[in-house]
């Protein structure tokens, strides 16, 4: 149980068993002891026992509650699970949920310099740019390779449709090879329904590309920070240092002016945001609706991108963060779906209700953590290699000549499943969103007990913020359930 | 003060009254029009008396409690809505039939061949008046593999009469066993023998048709009964029978005698996975699946008129792949889609037979088989018919 209480003074606890927020008064948490501490004892004991400190009308009702629980608890006993990773266990997973994008990095070259890439010298573990460019037998294999996966996995999941994603550095930059790969699938695959998304920076977005995306139904992200002022603040030309906003602004102008509807902005905050101000922003008509909105990742081992802020700096960044998310609570009803302050403030406390498994026992594949079974997606770099995602710099899954290696796969997730030292006694393994991006060195992973070391306390902050909008706001957090047809009877 | 139910406990209301479903101890209560108005105010976080005494009433009951501040209570879950509502997720096949024949030379006069409705017919035997080419053994061997790498649950292996060609059945038994949790047969009870009972073994739970009550008070424990009746001859013995279930033949001109398959008496319970399940897909029809004798797939074994297409030269997942969308109009008509239903506080908690009240109503979504009216929230009275399930 990870206890906490909010301002109103009310306990919750997060029961890890379960997977829930419970209430837990102070009678419930002694009577957990007491029957923790005397295994067989009755409830008349039990209330005999406590009845100088609390009702004993309350100490049987908890008591049975605690009970009746129990038909449905399944009790863990804190001991390791044993990790359960045959290769056959792993294909079968792979071809049934995985292959979900196959992810193109066309380019390692980039013509901007952000100041929070992840290609940065702030980020200890991860690669460099380069001028590195993938050619198109490499590729093709990889699509070919891709497809040869998809064909045999149909059986086991006929609903995935392939989408291939164009990565980068800038992938644009590359643009002859994504024409030639999408003219290559569209030709050889038919049968399948492609999807193809890009991340871009938006600056080599001229007519030709945007119109030619558009005709290929692309899904385009745009690296869009802001208005001006916070846009430029971080992302900046290569050899320059010059802003950039006023480029892109120009160049997405055609496609929002054609009203091409797959087209969203993905902008990156930090602690010298101005929230307000981002919110504005991306609420006018002529800027790309909002899709993934996200902090600078700190936490990444080897990040110190962080280090440059102040005390004050985060002071401000919190206060306004706060206000941010009163705000968007209390005109939830005039809001519409692309707010920032939703993305930033209010989905990750929908988050925290919607995002753990229940009831349900950990998966023997992977015990700990919400990492994915490599192989979810496939990464290929300008060389060919498969990784487990963009994300990650050193976790090698395979290669086009040879495709997926699954005894490689099975090692990486043996040795990640081994540096999962802490993970059996922590009291959020079901509340846990790392992955391999969290834990990956130059050195293979770190252990869980140096990376999560002050997870219980951050995420206790967290819980407290999270139900103070709940029980403030209960409907932002019911909306999140998505069962809206529970409450259809019970009136405004 | 404030008083709120418990997480375990769901609060669903009708358009007129209300239902508390308790998900661990698998209960539904009903509440009046007074109370659920009270418990309306409560679970919207109004402050409250602790001197009600229907409220001190669902305390004493375990089902909720007084707290001194407005609260939220997080409800109890299976599973996660983030990660199951994943574009591109594999289909959630739970159960399929497998009608590997067609062919019957008994003539029972309850039989699917007649046109005559049964509350379980899907359970039992039938003959259908259908064309079409049987699928090969082998292509049934392929089937089941491909519903084995769908994560397909339950089985149910059905006919015609499964005896006629024992040898081939056998096969596809053997073929089966050990690739599913659990795999149903299905065969009438005057085909029976005591070498098929040894044939069958422990690769599948047996269920035996009937329509002889007598035969059945001589019971073999190690099976299933699928007691074939008419409501009006049903002794009440029969009903709580743990190896009998009661499929009673449905008609048209009685169907004040049928009415109460869903009655005051047998509100169903429910448990937090069917719950669940029940927002979203159809208490039956949800997750299944049913491969005819010629390879036609349709979603209820008695619904034959909706043919989703035939695996007879395709994999069950081109079907899937092709499909899905109308295979979801099936799947998805939970009872929030259900005329009446959808007006109910027990909408999540109620079984219901879509094949009947179709073939009733003449509609895909039209109710009759309930005695409960949710617009006034009042039981419709007929003590004089029969108390059955």
């Amino acid at each position: 149980m990870l206890e906490f209480e909010t301002l109103e003074g009310n306990k919750y606890a997060w029961d890890d068993n379960i997977g829930l927020f419970i209430p837990f008064p102070t009678v419930l948490k002694a009577l957990i002891n007491e029957i923790s501490s005397h295994k067989s004892v009755s409830r008349d004991n039990i209330v005999e026992r406590l009845k100088s400190n609390f009702p004993e009308e309350e100490i049987a009702f908890y008591h049975d509650w605690i009970k009746k629980w129990e038909k449905l608890s399944p009790q863990t006993d804190n001991q390791p699970i044993h990790q359960d990773s045959s290769i056959s266990k792993i294909k079968y997973e792979t071809f049934r949920y995985g292959l979900s994008n196959l992810i193109l990095g066309v380019t390692e070259d980039c013509n901007f310099r952000c100041k929070y890439c992840v290609f940065s010298d702030y980020y200890e573990y991860s690669r460099s740019h380069s001028d590195m460019y993938m050619d198109f037998t490499t590729a093709k294999k990889a699509i070919d390779y891709y497809f040869s996966l998809l064909d045999e996995g149909h059986r086991y999941n006929p609903l995935r449709e392939p989408t291939i994603s164009f990565y980068g550095g800038e992938p644009l930059l590359n643009f002859e090879l994504i024409k030639k790969c999408v003219e290559y699938s569209n030709n050889k695959f038919d049968n399948y329904k492609i999807k193809y998304t890009i991340t871009t920076n938006g600056s080599l977005l001229g007519e030709k590309k945007a119109k030619w995306l558009m005709e290929h139904d692309f899904t385009i992200a745009i690296s869009l920070d802001g208005p001006e002022k916070e846009h430029d603040r971080n992302r900046v030309y290569k050899n320059s240092e010059k802003g950039t906003f006023k480029d892109i602004m120009k160049n997405i102008s055609l496609i929002i002016d054609s009203e091409y509807e797959k087209i969203f902005s993905a902008p990156v905050y930090d602690w010298k945001s101005d929230l307000f101000k981002l919110e504005e922003f991306f609420n006018r008509k002529d800027i790309p609706f909002l899709g993934d909105v996200s902090s600078v990742n700190r936490h990444v081992e080897g990040c110190s991108y962080f280090e440059q802020f102040t005390e004050e700096d985060y002071i401000n960044f919190m206060t306004q963060f706060k206000k941010a998310r009163e705000y968007y609570c209390k005109f939830i009803n005039q809001k519409k779906a692309g707010s920032f302050f939703y993305h930033m403030a209010i989905e990750p406390i929908e988050r925290e209700f919607i995002q753990p498994v229940s009831i349900y026992p950990p998966d023997t594949l992977i015990p700990y953590t919400t990492t994915c079974i490599p192989g979810k997606k496939i990464y290929v770099n300008v060389n060919g290699i498969f990784y487990v995602c963009e994300r990650v710099n050193h976790s090698i899954i395979g290669n086009v000549d040879e495709g997926l290696n699954f005894e490689e796969i099975k090692r990486l997730m043996s040795n990640y499943h081994n540096k999962m030292d802490k993970c059996h006694t922590c009291n959020l393994k079901r509340k846990c969103g790392y992955c391999y991006d969290q834990f990956e060195t130059n050195n293979g992973f770190s252990c869980s007990s140096k990376v999560c070391e002050n997870e219980e306390s951050n995420k206790k902050n967290i819980f407290i913020e999270t139900f103070i909008i709940a029980e403030n706001y209960p409907e932002v957090v019911d909306m999140s359930y998505g069962y809206k047809n529970i409450k259809k009877f019970y009136g405004e | 003060m404030y008083f709120r139910l418990n997480p375990e406990c769901y609060f669903i209301r009708g358009k007129k009254c209300g239902a508390i479903l308790d998900l661990i101890d698998e209960r539904v209560y009903a509440l009046d029009q007074e109370e659920t108005e009270i418990l309306t105010s409560c679970e919207k976080n109004n402050p409250v008396s602790k001197d009600i005494k229907f409220l001190q009433e669902l305390k004493n009951l375990r089902l909720g409690n007084f707290y001194p501040n407005k609260i939220y209570m997080q409800k109890l879950k299976a599973g996660s809505k983030l990660m199951e509502d994943q574009i591109g997720n594999p289909p959630k096949l739970y159960r399929a039939f497998l009608e590997i024949n067609n062919s019957c030379n008994n003539d029972c006069w309850y039989c699917g061949f007649h046109g005559i409705k049964r509350s379980l017919s899907c359970m039992g035997c039938n003959k259908w008046d259908e064309n079409g080419i049987n699928l090969t053994p082998e292509r049934w061997k392929d089937v089941i593999d491909e519903l084995r790498d769908l994560e397909c649950k339950n089985i149910f292996i059905t006919g015609g009469d499964l005896t006629l060609e024992w040898d081939k059945t056998m096969d596809i038994i053997d073929y089966a066993n050990g690739k599913f949790t659990n795999i149903s047969v299905t065969i009438n009870q005057r085909n029976l023998s005591e070498n098929i009972l040894k044939d069958i073994g422990d690769k599948a739970n047996l269920v035996v048709q009937t329509d002889d009550l007598n035969s059945i008070k001589d019971m073999h424990s190690n099976f299933t009964y699928l007691l074939v009746i008419k409501p009006e001859n049903l002794e009440e013995s029969i009903i709580d029978s743990e190896n009998i279930m009661v499929d009673f033949v449905i008609e048209k001109d009685n169907l004040e005698h049928i009415l109460p398959l869903i009655s005051k008496s047998d509100i169903p319970s429910v448990n937090v996975y069917q719950f669940l399940n029940n927002l979203e897909y159809h208490p039956c029809i949800g997750n299944t699946l049913t491969v005819c004798h010629n390879g036609d797939i349709i979603s209820c074994p008695t619904m034959r008129n909706y043919i989703f297409g035939n695996v007879s030269d395709v994999g069950l997942y081109t079907i899937f792949k092709d499909k899905m969308e109308k295979i979801d109009e099936f799947w998805k008509l939970n009872l929030d889609k259900i005329e009446k239903c959808t007006n109910c506080e027990y909408r999540y908690a109620c079984p219901d037979c879509r094949s009947l009240e179709e073939s009733i109503t003449g509609k895909l979504n039209g109710k009759t088989l309930c005695r409960y009216n949710p617009e006034d929230g009042e039981w419709i009275n007929l003590e004089e018919s029969i108390t059955c399930k």
